[in-house]
């Protein structure tokens, strides 16, 4: 090798170095913002929640007092705290296979239609997109004792046959038709219903694109092999294929779930329903971390809401990357 | 079509659960108030003149009122002219009840300020998530840097956090900083969306290096090469993830709720909403359906005009 091939060669190799460089500080510059709001707006918190949660913190104090476990003891022990994970829980558990199950359901009826598929799809997404405190509060019209469309279409059953055969209309037409919203009987029933009526729609939009994904072959192949009846079918090819869209479809359900606020908020701003009987999460962290000032025990249910959701998204991920086909 | 009635029985008894409250919504929203009472009417009630109770209260003639239109009504004694004044206010105060729903939703509470507010804060929460994460998405998919799978591994790990779900001790960093009833407290906590850098960063996978190499070529530095060359290639994706985010905010209730109490000029609107449901008397159903209407009418008719891109816009978080 000449002397002359030797002077480019090393001023290559200075360029990438500095190139490197270069690159390098670029890219720290471009990522520093988005990591700094990363760690201040996202990560500082959980670390601060999870040092509050075992104090007795409120904001305008000076100081406070380490409390070890008692926060955590007080949400495991308290009924308040009880009634807590009972709604949160009976919401989730109603709410995510109702909605995904209708979501299902409703993209399967869409996609095996010709005509007016659109119009379907455009109609079921409406309660998504509207904004769902105006909606709360347009259900809460909707299920007033007296004036409202719901026990005014109930009334008009009252003298047929339906009063003979189902004794909840009997009741209703001998003495009134309940008050929902004012019933613990009936309340996390109601909320429960607006939330799947709110997201099976998303549910269903999610489902038609995993549907679009299901090749038609499989199902010329399963009816070879003898899979006569559309169950089949679907138990065969349909639900197989659309393992990896009903991971997700489930996981964000369970999420959105957990973080129910909006319909409670506007039909009970005090307290969580009748006999706290609607007192989930979201609404206990607001009103005991922000309203009462009880940053200690906020925090606790935040760390314990925290959890649920991760350890619920991790499971997820969990099953997205064993690609796992139930 | 024939073999297919049965499915269209059942979704068509799906849409009428859907549509009811929407139905109801806008229906209340043109009657009166004796109507909705009475549950009578039909979808648009029947528009006959009603007299506005509170305008008539406020128009009640006063001793000098009188005096004042004494030479209009000669030779009258004063009970005559305050009747002839009240009836001159009732005919003035009459309006058909949607003309009066719409503008009592409107003067009852400032909420042409509440919609304001929220197009402030949903477009500086949307421009200031890209400002911040398109170019450490690109920084994340083009450039080679020591440690630039822990940063990502970071983003894989955020996403998991639900902002909902910090919203408390967010709130005691805001309070602690002075910021509750601001603008700021209702954008700060949404203007990290790693969400936003992670869907960008896959969009810009795609993007061939050669593009970028020959941006290098001409000179631009990296900063140039994020705004003039990935920024362009990137649009359609922007778009679906700013549909995304906009329809989230705007709709978004309990963060609002938690960081602005009382402060009526930094109401969003479905505080606003909220506000006027806790303070109106039980005749009030009227405006404040009329209210709601206003609220939720600007995404639904976007929605309506560009549907496949809101699909796939809300949908995004599907398609990791």
């Amino acid at each position: 090798m000449s002397l002359a091939d030797g002077v480019p060669h090393e001023a290559v190799v200075e360029k990438t170095v500095s190139h490197n460089v270069k690159e390098r500080r670029a890219a720290w510059i471009l990522t520093g913002p988005a990591l700094i709001l990363m760690v201040v707006i996202l990560l500082a918190p959980i670390l601060v929640a999870s040092l509050l949660s075992f104090t007795n913190y409120s904001l305008g104090n000076s100081g406070f007092d380490w409390v070890g476990f008692r926060n955590y003891e007080k949400l495991f022990t308290r009924s308040t705290y009880a009634k807590m994970f009972v709604a949160t829980l009976t919401y989730v558990v109603t709410v995510v296979p109702i909605s995904v199950g209708l979501g299902l359901g409703a993209a399967l009826l869409i996609n095996s239609l010709g005509r007016f598929r659109e119009v379907y799809k455009t109609i079921y997404f409406l309660p998504v997109m509207a904004t769902l405190l105006a909606m709360a509060i347009a259900w809460e019209f909707m299920l007033h004792p007296s004036i409202g469309m719901i026990n005014r279409t109930l009334e008009m059953g009252c003298g047929t046959f339906l009063e003979r055969i189902w004794s909840f209309m009997a009741n209703g037409c001998a003495g009134h038709f309940p008050v929902w919203l004012g019933d613990k009987r009936y309340a996390i029933w109601v909320i429960s219903f607006i939330g799947i009526w709110q997201g099976f729609g998303f549910n269903m939009v999610l489902y038609l694109a995993g549907l679009t994904g299901v090749h038609r072959e499989l199902y010329h192949a399963a009816e070879m092999d003898g899979a006569r009846s559309a169950w089949e079918r679907f138990r065969l090819v349909t639900w197989p294929a659309l393992g990896p869209t009903t991971v997700f479809v489930v996981t964000i359900s369970c999420i959105r779930a957990f973080q129910v606020f909006d319909t409670i908020e506007a039909f009970w701003p005090q307290g969580g329903g009748p006999n706290k009987s609607t007192y989930v999460m979201m609404f206990a962290i607001f009103e005991k971390g922000v309203q009462q000032n009880l940053i200690g025990i906020g925090s606790a249910i935040t760390m314990v809401f925290l959890a649920f959701v991760m350890f619920l998204t991790l499971i997820q991920r969990w099953l997205v990357e064993r690609k796992v086909h139930y | 079509m024939t073999r297919d009635w049965w499915k269209h029985l059942l979704l068509i008894l799906g849409v009428i659960v859907v549509i009811a409250p929407f139905y109801m919504m806008v229906s209340y929203s043109f009657k009166s108030p004796g109507e909705i009472d009475r549950g009578e009417g039909g979808f648009f009630g029947r528009q006959e003149l009603m007299v506005d109770e509170r305008c008539v209260v406020r128009r009640d003639p006063s001793r000098a009122d009188i005096t004042a239109a004494a030479p209009r009504f000669p030779g009258q004694n004063d009970r005559d002219i305050r009747d002839a004044l009240v009836a001159e206010a009732e005919t003035d105060c009459s309006m058909r009840p949607v003309v009066f729903n719409y503008t009592m939703a409107f003067t009852e509470a400032p909420l042409l300020r509440y919609l304001m507010n929220g197009i402030i804060v949903t477009a500086s929460i949307f421009l200031i998530q890209v400002v911040v994460a398109l170019p450490a998405a690109y920084a994340l998919a083009k450039l080679k840097f020591w440690g630039r799978d822990a940063v990502f591994a970071l983003v894989l790990f955020c996403l998991l956090i639900p902002v909902h779900a910090i919203a408390l001790p967010l709130y005691i960093l805001l309070a602690k900083l002075g910021l509750t009833n601001t603008y700021a407290a209702l954008v700060v906590p949404w203007t990290i969306s790693v969400f936003g850098i992670f869907l960008m960063r896959q969009f810009f996978m795609t993007v061939p290096d050669d593009l970028i190499d020959a941006a290098r070529m001409d000179g631009m530095s990296e900063f140039a090469i994020v705004w003039r060359v990935m920024l362009p290639t990137a649009i359609p994706a922007l778009l679906a993830f700013a549909i995304f985010s906009i329809v989230a905010h705007w709709n978004d209730y309990f963060w609002p709720r938690i960081v602005v109490t009382g402060n009526r000029d930094l109401f969003t609107p479905p505080l606003g909403l909220r506000e006027f449901k806790g303070g109106g008397d039980g005749s009030f159903f009227g405006p404040m359906m009329a209210t709601a209407t206003v609220i939720v009418t600007p995404l639904i008719v976007a929605f309506m005009l560009a549907q496949r891109r809101f699909i796939e816009g809300i949908t995004l978080s599907g398609m990791k």
